[in-house]
């Protein structure tokens, strides 16, 4: 038996479901509930069945096959998916206009765009674009105390 | 039936809701236009911007969308050979020929003309078949209801496995497994929240669906190290040419819009086949019903190779709408989404729909072929600019995709929790895409987890406990047996496989 993706990413599912099987069987249940034929565990305790049943199947049933991993872009995702994580963090502290910009003009930058018009154009108009029509045509409030310091909004 | 018809009518033609299908069809058109991000991506998209809407407003907009979507997808596919959606990759065979040769033009009037007809011929079908099939249903129990689910979980997973079945069902496993997280619906218990308030309330389907397509979407252009500077050349007006079609070529594709719109509805209509299915089989029945002469032009430039896939996706995308208003379960992994939308815009899709909720039912049947004659009036026409759309460089559309994924959720819950977490769930889904594990069966999974759990408990409660409801009722019964047909045949071909 060959030890490839598929078979490493089954056996990572079989132990979540494994796991689930037995937080479901931990689930507090109102003591009425206890021994009733169908209570807050019965579901969660059937899904556990079928994914241990189907991780099993496909950890034992598998090809084979050695999978290459290796000719993907595993450090841009990760520094986009870094970006995407801290746009979350700033878009509270300083506001969705300048967290948004940000994020638009440090991916853009990052991915290879060079030219400053470009960047400037698919940042600042699109996001002022979408803040007008919440704000202004849906009556969407979002925090920004950037521009609530300008005084664009109250 | 006349009465909710003339209330749907008059919903749908509210200058309002109107706007809404044009609107749809136009974003439709330029999401799906854009390769990799089909309909799902769009109408995930489309979610938070809908949710001041009400209802109907809100479904029309989405159904507008998802044929906006899939016109979009045919016009990468014949200008650049590019689908933007997997069920326009057969258009592609003879679209993309007929562009080399100078006609990109005519083509893209093909496939509006086909598609318009198909998306008509299977709207008239939707108009007859969805209220007798919600008059059956409710003679639907809970029993076959959770029957009904059953069928439609182990059909997606099915269809959308390419071959990989149980990978499929881990993915439905998973979807199951995550629409546990929160509330019991019943007693109130909060089960698999680990104390996190944030997790209270369980995960919020748009989040689900933001991170699995449209952001993973994102991240796999640029993990599969696709030409993030790529354009395509300059689709200008000039070089589409003409877009008129001869008498001849309306007589070659006239019997063959109205077989491939029957199949394509009916392709539509079964639990998980959708429009990539329909428009294949299309292209595959009418080069097989050629004369020998007309096959050696499929795939070259065949009016008729491009009439039949692209009639046979639009009305199959018609067809999918019949089991989610009729029975509330979406037959594709699109309406897979609209079902979530709806669920969270408090409407139940189902046989009462049709009873308690006809302006919503009727209205978004006939807005249906409203966004078909949108399509041909507006989009035709728009197509040469359109078209402009195809030269944003990837590097720039990512960013974009992101940032509107992330604003759509944000603006759900204004919690930046939800942002970690989708980004979170979108690097997992990427690691699951390269993998082959598909995502349709997740959300599929995660939509049905709520009412399959609801109606496996009534049918154990009304049993005394028991599962004799399996057998015991014929309608549950059958669909049972129907399940048990689609395990074996996908172990039946898997073995075939590996003899081979």
């Amino acid at each position: 038996m060959t030890i490839n993706y598929t078979r490493i990413s089954a056996f990572i599912f079989l132990l979540i479901f494994l796991i689930y099987s037995y937080l479901a069987g931990e689930i507090r249940v109102f003591a009425f509930d206890e021994n009733a034929d169908f209570n807050a565990r019965t579901f969660p305790k059937l899904i556990s069945y079928l994914g241990i049943i189907v991780s099993l199947l496909t950890l034992v049933l598998s090809k084979n096959e050695k999978e290459n991993m290796g000719q993907y872009e595993w450090i841009s995702v990760i520094v986009l998916f870094a970006l995407v994580f801290s746009y979350g963090l700033l878009i509270k502290t300083i506001g969705f206009f300048v967290s948004t910009n940000l994020f638009l003009i440090i991916s853009y930058l990052y991915l290879g765009v060079r030219s400053y018009k470009v960047i400037i154009f698919s940042s600042f108009p699109v996001v002022a674009a979408l803040q007008f029509m919440l704000h202004g045509l849906l009556d969407v409030y979002i925090r920004d105390p950037f521009l609530q310091f300008l005084g664009v909004i109250s | 039936m006349i009465e909710g018809m003339m209330i749907g009518f008059n919903t749908a033609f509210s200058g309002y809701n109107i706007l809404m299908v044009m609107m749809g069809c136009f974003a439709g058109t330029i999401i799906g236009m854009l390769p990799g991000l089909g309909p799902m991506s769009a109408i995930a998209l489309m979610i938070p911007i809908t949710y001041g809407f009400d209802p109907a407003s809100a479904m029309i907009l989405m159904a507008g969308v998802y044929y906006g979507a899939i016109f979009g997808g045919s016009t990468s596919s014949i200008l650049i050979n590019a689908p933007g959606v997997a069920g326009t990759v057969s258009s592609s065979f003879d679209g993309y020929p007929m562009s080399q040769k100078g006609q990109a033009g005519k083509a893209l009037a093909i496939a509006a003309y086909a598609s318009f007809s198909g998306g008509t011929i299977a709207a008239l079908f939707l108009l007859v078949a969805a209220p007798q099939l919600a008059k059956v249903s409710l003679s639907f129990q809970s029993a076959d209801y959770f029957a009904l689910m059953c069928v439609g979980l182990l059909s997606i997973a099915a269809f959308a496995s390419k071959g990989q079945f149980l990978k499929a069902m881990i993915m439905t496993a998973l979807g199951l497994a995550l629409s546990t997280v929160g509330q019991d619906s019943l007693s109130d218990i909060t089960r698999f929240a680990f104390g996190n308030i944030n997790l209270m309330d369980g995960i919020s389907f748009v989040l689900l669906v933001m991170a699995t397509f449209a952001m993973s979407e994102a991240f796999m252009i640029i993990f599969k190290k696709m030409d993030i500077n790529f354009k395509s050349s300059d689709v200008s007006k000039s070089s589409l040419g003409s877009i008129k079609i001869s008498k001849d070529e309306v007589k070659e594709m006239v019997p063959t819009i109205g077989r491939t719109s029957v199949l394509g509805f009916f392709v539509g209509v079964l639990p998980g086949a959708g429009a990539t299915i329909a428009s294949f089989l299309a292209w595959g029945f009418e080069r097989s019903i050629a004369s020998a002469k007309e096959k050696l032009k499929f795939g070259k430039g065949s009016v008729k190779g491009l009439a039949a896939p692209e009639t046979a996706n639009n009305a199959a995308c018609t067809g999918s709408f019949v089991p989610l208003l009729t029975l509330g379960i979406p037959g594709s992994g699109t309406t897979a989404v609209m079902l979530g939308a709806l669920l969270s815009f408090g409407v139940q899709p189902g046989p009462r729909l049709y009873v308690e909720q006809p302006e919503l039912f009727w209205a978004v049947i006939v807005s249906m072929y409203i966004g078909n004659v949108v399509l041909l009036v507006l989009n035709l026409p728009l197509i040469p600019y359109i078209a402009r759309i195809l030269a944003i460089p990837k590097n720039i559309l990512v960013p974009l995709v992101l940032f509107f994924s992330v604003t759509g959720v944000y603006l759900i819950s204004f919690n930046s929790f939800d942002i970690y977490f989708m980004a979170i769930v979108a690097l997992l889904s990427l690691v699951l895409r390269v993998l082959n594990y598909p995502m349709p069966p997740l959300i599929l999974g995660f939509i049905l987890g709520g009412m399959l759990e609801k109606n496996l408990r009534r049918a154990v409660l009304i049993n005394d406990g028991s599962f004799s409801f399996i057998w015991e009722r014929p309608i549950s019964l059958t669909l049972f047996i129907i399940a048990i047909l689609i395990v074996l045949l996908q172990v039946y071909q898997g073995l075939k496989k590996e003899k081979e």
